[in-house]
């Protein structure tokens, strides 16, 4: 039971951050990111050429993960994103553009860093064992350093000048102009962080599970789900959804285990239903 | 009393459509100035084009000396211009006081910061006592009030509002128009002041012009306006 519960929040703590990047671009620019999850993949190669074939140190590799992807995500939004909105009204045209992104950078991907599973050294050997959990220390620190950054991103968010900015943007785009905010600058900096939290867990998880071209499209999914079932645009909500996802994929993976790999299959449903009686989520309203 | 903000023969429109057609306003430093007009007249596009929230087809808008009709919402701001919105426009989810610090968004001085939300708050009470509240919760008039003090926090020479007393309570009303005397007399900033009450607007400015389909049509001094019997026909048929 307790080996469930901790399994579920280190899982939730990554899934959280990623649906906390693809719920900051959503509330400040209305854009579906179709390519969160490539932007993670990409993020967990970036960590994998640093730490694990450079042998450099893991810290500076994640730095490098969180960067890479800000500098992508600035590009995207600037380049790509904007002069898409200023010529067309239509969401479609976003979701068009975030989904060909998808595959563009599915293809770099697999172009750069070949279609086999790459992992790299553990970034900390052992296992801590009690009565009734066992968790490897690089788990802990990865969850831990996920948890963090969610404490870091909502103080950020609640408490400094960009925050506040951000989320006035988000609630009133005209009232946000007039208050002197620069949508440009403010849609690329929230595209860029929400950008760097993909990358950054990518480059977290590749230490434990490894990173394969292949998986970007699964995870920008799993990202989905999460901003649904919190409600899209909310940071409590994307908060929620991660931890939410994260616990039914560990209650799922222990108690259903006998049944097969039908998981999943479980959680989409239950996803179904509940959506079909929340669609808007737990906490569907514009921001929070 | 030099001229403040001065707007000739400005021209806009949404896509074809024309939203005005040749406009011509002034505001003079230390005034209070009134745009009366119907529903659909083209008060708010005046507003809009003086704040950069939307461009002008042709004509100028000059502020403090300058040509400002390039220039967008941003950069006017920190010219000296704030705007209180239509539909008073909260940011909802946010508390009092930091909707309030969105007003000084464009200014860095942390104790100067201070020192106008301390005035604010002596203008407003009532939102000190709402301080933490979320600003969606709050009433009408509360909300109303929290827009005209966000918009002070920017420190404004010119304040443009349209329509504060839309949907307000009767009662409210009045204590919106005693702070637009007061922020005008006693905090020495101009104001441009859009509203549909126009016995209200008229009462509380110095001069004023009525709007009809995308031009002016009247003006004048606002107390002789008061008595005009084409006035009195137009905008103060029905009102108390
Ligand atoms: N965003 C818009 N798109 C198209 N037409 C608009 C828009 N805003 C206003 N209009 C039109 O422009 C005219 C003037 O509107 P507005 O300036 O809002 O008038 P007022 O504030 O005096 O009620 C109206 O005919 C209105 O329908
Ligand atoms: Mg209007």
């Amino acid at each position: 039971m307790e080996q469930v519960v901790v399994n579920g929040l280190y899982l939730g703590a990554q899934y959280a951050l990623i649906a906390l990047g693809l719920t900051l671009i959503f509330a400040l620019m209305n854009v579906l990111n179709f390519a969160h999850g490539q932007m993670y993949v990409l993020g967990g190669f970036v960590t994998y050429t640093i730490y694990g074939q450079m042998k450099l140190p893991f810290v500076l590799a994640l730095v490098c993960s969180g960067l890479t992807l800000a500098v992508v995500g600035a590009f995207c939004e600037k380049f790509l994103f904007r002069p898409v909105i200023r010529r067309s009204k239509r969401d479609e045209s976003t979701m068009l553009l975030a989904a060909a992104i998808a595959f563009l950078l599915d293809a770099v991907i697999l172009l750069l860093f070949g279609e086999k599973q790459r992992g790299v050294p553990k970034i900390i050997n052992g296992v801590f064992l009690s009565d009734t959990i066992v968790m490897p220390y690089d788990r802990i620190v990865v969850g831990v350093v996920a948890i963090v950054m969610i404490a870091t991103f909502v103080l950020y968010m609640q408490y400094s000048k960009t925050g506040r900015a951000m989320r006035a943007l988000a609630q009133d785009r005209v009232a946000a102009q007039l208050m002197g905010v620069n949508v440009e600058r403010y849609s690329m900096i929230g595209f860029a962080l929400g950008a760097m939290l993909a990358g950054v867990v990518g480059g977290l998880l590749v230490t434990i599970t490894g990173i394969s071209s292949g998986i970007g499209g699964p995870i920008s999914i799993k990202a989905f789900m999460m901003v649904m079932i919190g409600g899209a645009g909310v940071v409590g909500g994307a908060i929620a959804g991660g931890f939410i996802l994260g616990m039914m994929e560990s209650v799922g993976l222990t108690v259903l285990r006998e049944f097969g790999d039908i998981t999943y299959l479980v959680i989409f449903v239950c996803l179904m239903v509940f959506l079909s009686i929340r669609p808007n989520g737990l906490m569907g309203k514009p921001w929070g | 009393m030099g001229n403040l903000l001065s707007l000739k023969d400005v021209q806009l429109y949404y896509d074809h459509v024309y939203a005005l057609k040749g406009v011509s306003i002034d505001v003079n430093e230390g005034e209070t100035v009134a745009l009366i007009g119907a529903n659909g007249a083209g008060k708010s596009s005046i507003l809009r084009a003086i704040t950069g929230l939307k461009g002008i087809r042709s004509g100028s808008i000059r502020y403090d000396g300058q040509s400002i009709d390039k220039a967008g919402p941003d950069v006017i701001v920190r010219m000296g211009i704030s705007m209180v919105p239509e539909g008073r426009r909260v940011f909802p989810l946010m508390s009092v006081r930091d909707n309030l610090l969105m007003g000084a968004f464009t200014r860095t001085d942390k104790a100067e910061i201070r020192q106008s939300l301390e005035m604010v708050l002596a203008r407003f009470p009532r939102l000190k006592e709402r301080y933490t509240q979320a600003a969606g919760t709050m009433s009408g008039g509360e909300q109303q009030m929290l827009v005209i003090g966000r918009a002070l926090m920017a420190r404004p020479r010119l304040l443009l509002l349209d329509e504060p007393s839309l949907g307000i309570a009767p009662k409210l009303v009045q204590d919106i128009a005693r702070s637009i005397v007061a922020i005008n007399r006693e905090d020495k900033v101009s104001v441009l002041l859009v509203e549909q009450n126009s016995r209200m607007a008229l009462r509380i400015s110095q001069r004023a012009y009525a709007i009809a389909t995308g031009k002016v049509a009247l003006s004048g001094n606002s107390a002789e306006l008061l008595e005009d019997s084409r006035v009195k026909d137009l905008y103060l048929g029905g009102e108390v």
